[in-house]
């Protein structure tokens, strides 16, 4: 197990620049998610790492070792694909001790390690079968034990559960949890899952157009989003945006939303006249509160125990580069607790507490 | 979705008029063997013959040299496929997995290579063979073929090497192997389906072959193929039609055993399971 150190790795196709300069100092035994939407350089940055493509500059190293040259069988890593990668006419056995094989390890060795990586990822049953005769889950779980069974260094993951239906997504992102824990290697994986990289991280790399926008621990990203990306790419249902004028109320400055002035005295809004909050579907409550306002739903969904009440933004409409165009007109959001009905018709009362609003500055986009 | 009545009529008798057109040639020539002579040329045609001669087939392995003839075929075809898989499997993986300059077009110049008539070469690859000494050995026939039949199988691979998902070999990689020792341990046994379509296709066009045969090998007549041997039986005023019938049945079967032996490589993917 080992320490990973990424210094400046870039990747250029020509004049394309997919990857621009990452640094990340990976800790022993840590679990790190970077997440992104499509096209935004994480599978290059992990096929870096893994040693299958190369950079096209900066130095990478495990522990002591630099690995940047390195052939991927040379940096003893061991990688789980998307499409599971399980080599189709070999036995799951066949499949678990293959990196072993190519290890040149005595068959006894290999078969002891084989029945030990399968127990633990209980396919021990399925040994002699071939790959097309499992269900995916078990798939994954072959493509998990060919993983451990090399007690590698680190371990790369590249959108592992992606092909899995929600159900068994929610299961074996448990069991890789678990797995973690357990064997304690270094982990990068890479999702465009925000929930998965939520669940499943000590620390998040969020990334966009081959930038790192923020790394941190899941926490913290929820918290203290550093930019309108990453506040609007963490939680779900997403974070609303809305434009809001700045005025000074006599007792510090306040932010104008609905008809209600909400202070903001815990943020720098000086020389802005004009800020985009951002607030929490969860953070608004239905009836009165600190500041309150008055909606027309467009929409209710019923979630059983909570509703998700849509209505639109109004004069408050706020739309910014971060965000695609779809998600820039989609309205507000309000998640709140009630298990009666609630009328589409009718207006509803709702409100926040000013604390929990998020301000952005509307052209740097970034957390005020 | 259950087919109605017409629709089921209709694609019955389409399979059933696709089979008589490409049944009726295979069943004329049995026929032609089994006839007598008088009967071949009697008007309007007989269509099973009164006395079946089944000892035409006996006659033409103890009168002609058909088994020589086969053993001929079977190593030119050997000798081209052999050539034509060793080199294509090179190329076609090279074509599919490596990005080079130049080999899109280099693809498409095989491509072109494949488009031209095989007896466009046969004066530049006759002279080439004379000034080597090849003409009238089986070498000559073996190279020849394989300047046409290289361009096909290349393609062929590089179409079933293009369905291998990449992540294979990046797996095998990342297990250690290189880039050559995935190739023959991981994508190379999976492609055995590909390989045995293309393997037997590549057969069938050497075993087909006739141009090549007739130009190099005229002058050796221990070294000619079937397909040569069968043109040989023509006599100049009256021909043997039921022993060359006879003698074109040997010659197809060696394609028919083959198909049936590797049907199952040809038809459904060995790949099923490497991933979702």
């Amino acid at each position: 197990m080992a320490k990973i150190s990424i210094k400046d790795v870039h990747k250029n196709y020509g004049s394309l620049n997919v990857l621009k300069k990452f640094s990340l100092d990976i800790e022993d035994g840590e679990f790190v998610v970077l997440v992104g939407p499509s096209g935004c350089g994480k599978s290059t940055m992990l096929k870096i790492l893994a040693g299958l493509e190369p950079a096209s500059g900066g130095t990478i190293a495990f522990g002591d070792k630099d690995v940047t040259d390195l052939a991927p069988g040379d940096r003893d890593i061991a990688m789980v694909f998307q499409n599971y990668a399980l080599y189709p006419h070999l036995t799951v056995a066949q499949n678990i001790g293959f990196g072993l094989k190519m290890r040149k390890m005595a068959q006894e060795e290999i078969d002891r390690r084989v029945a030990d990586a399968a127990r633990t990822l209980a396919v021990d049953t399925y040994l002699q079968r071939k790959p097309k005769d499992l269900s995916g889950g078990q798939r994954q779980r072959v493509a998990l034990g060919r993983a451990i069974v090399r007690e590698p260094q680190a371990f790369m993951m590249d959108e592992p559960l992606s092909n899995l239906d929600a159900k068994l997504r929610v299961h074996m992102r448990a069991e890789i949890g678990a797995l973690h824990k357990r064997v304690g290697v270094t982990t990068v994986y890479v999702t465009h899952d925000q929930v998965e990289a939520m669940t499943m991280a000590d620390r998040v790399v969020i990334m966009r157009e081959g930038e790192i926008q923020q790394i941190a621990d899941p926490d913290t990203l929820f918290q203290h989003p550093d930019s309108l990306f990453v506040a609007s790419f963490i939680g779900s249902p997403g974070m609303n945006f809305l434009t809001a004028r700045v005025a000074d109320s006599g007792n510090g400055p306040v932010v104008k939303l609905f008809g209600a002035e909400a202070t903001v005295a815990h943020h720098d809004v000086r020389g802005l006249s004009e800020v985009i909050v951002g607030l929490r579907p969860e953070h608004l409550s239905l009836g009165e509160g600190p500041v309150s306002f008055r909606v027309k739903p467009t929409l209710i969904e019923s979630l059983g125990s909570e509703k998700y009440v849509y209505f639109s933004e109004g004069e408050h409409h706020a739309s910014f580069s971060s965000r695609n165009e779809d998600e820039n007109s989609k309205g507000l959001i309000a998640r709140v607790s009630h298990t009666g009905t609630l009328p589409e018709s009718d207006e509803l009362v709702l409100s926040f507490n000013p604390e929990n609003l998020y301000l952005f500055d509307p052209v740097t986009e970034k957390a005020i | 979705m259950r087919r109605t009545l017409s629709q089921s009529i209709l694609l019955y008798a389409t399979i059933v008029g696709a089979a008589i057109v490409i049944l009726f040639p295979i069943y004329w020539l049995v026929i032609t063997a089994l006839a007598s002579t008088d009967e071949l040329s009697s008007l309007p045609p007989t269509f099973w013959p009164e006395a079946p001669d089944w000892g035409v087939f006996a006659k033409v392995i103890s009168e002609r040299p058909i088994l020589t003839w086969l053993w001929n075929s079977t190593l030119a075809a050997i000798g081209a496929v052999s050539l034509s898989m060793l080199v294509s499997v090179a190329a076609g993986y090279s074509l599919s997995r490596f990005k080079v300059r130049g080999g899109h077009s280099m693809g498409m110049f095989i491509l072109t290579a494949k488009m031209l008539p095989a007896t466009l070469m046969v004066i530049p690859l006759f002279a080439l063979f004379r000034s080597f000494g090849l003409v009238g050995s089986l070498w000559s026939v073996i190279l020849a073929q394989a300047t046409f039949i290289i361009p096909f199988t290349t393609w062929m691979l590089k179409g079933y090497f293009d369905t291998i998902p990449r992540e294979l070999e990046q797996a095998a990689m990342v297990d250690g192997c290189t880039p050559l020792s995935a190739m023959f341990k991981v994508v190379l046994p999976i492609s055995t389906p590909g390989l045995a379509a293309t393997g037997l296709y590549a057969f069938v066009l050497s075993w087909s072959e006739y141009a090549y045969a007739r130009t190099f090998l005229i002058s050796e007549q221990g070294n000619w193929t079937a397909n040569l041997g069968i043109a040989g039986m023509r006599g100049e005023y009256t021909s043997a039609w039921n022993e060359i019938s006879a003698a074109s049945i040997f010659v197809a079967l060696p394609i028919i055993i083959i198909y049936i032996f590797l049907e199952r490589y040809l038809v459904g993917g060995l790949t099923a399971g490497a991933e979702k």
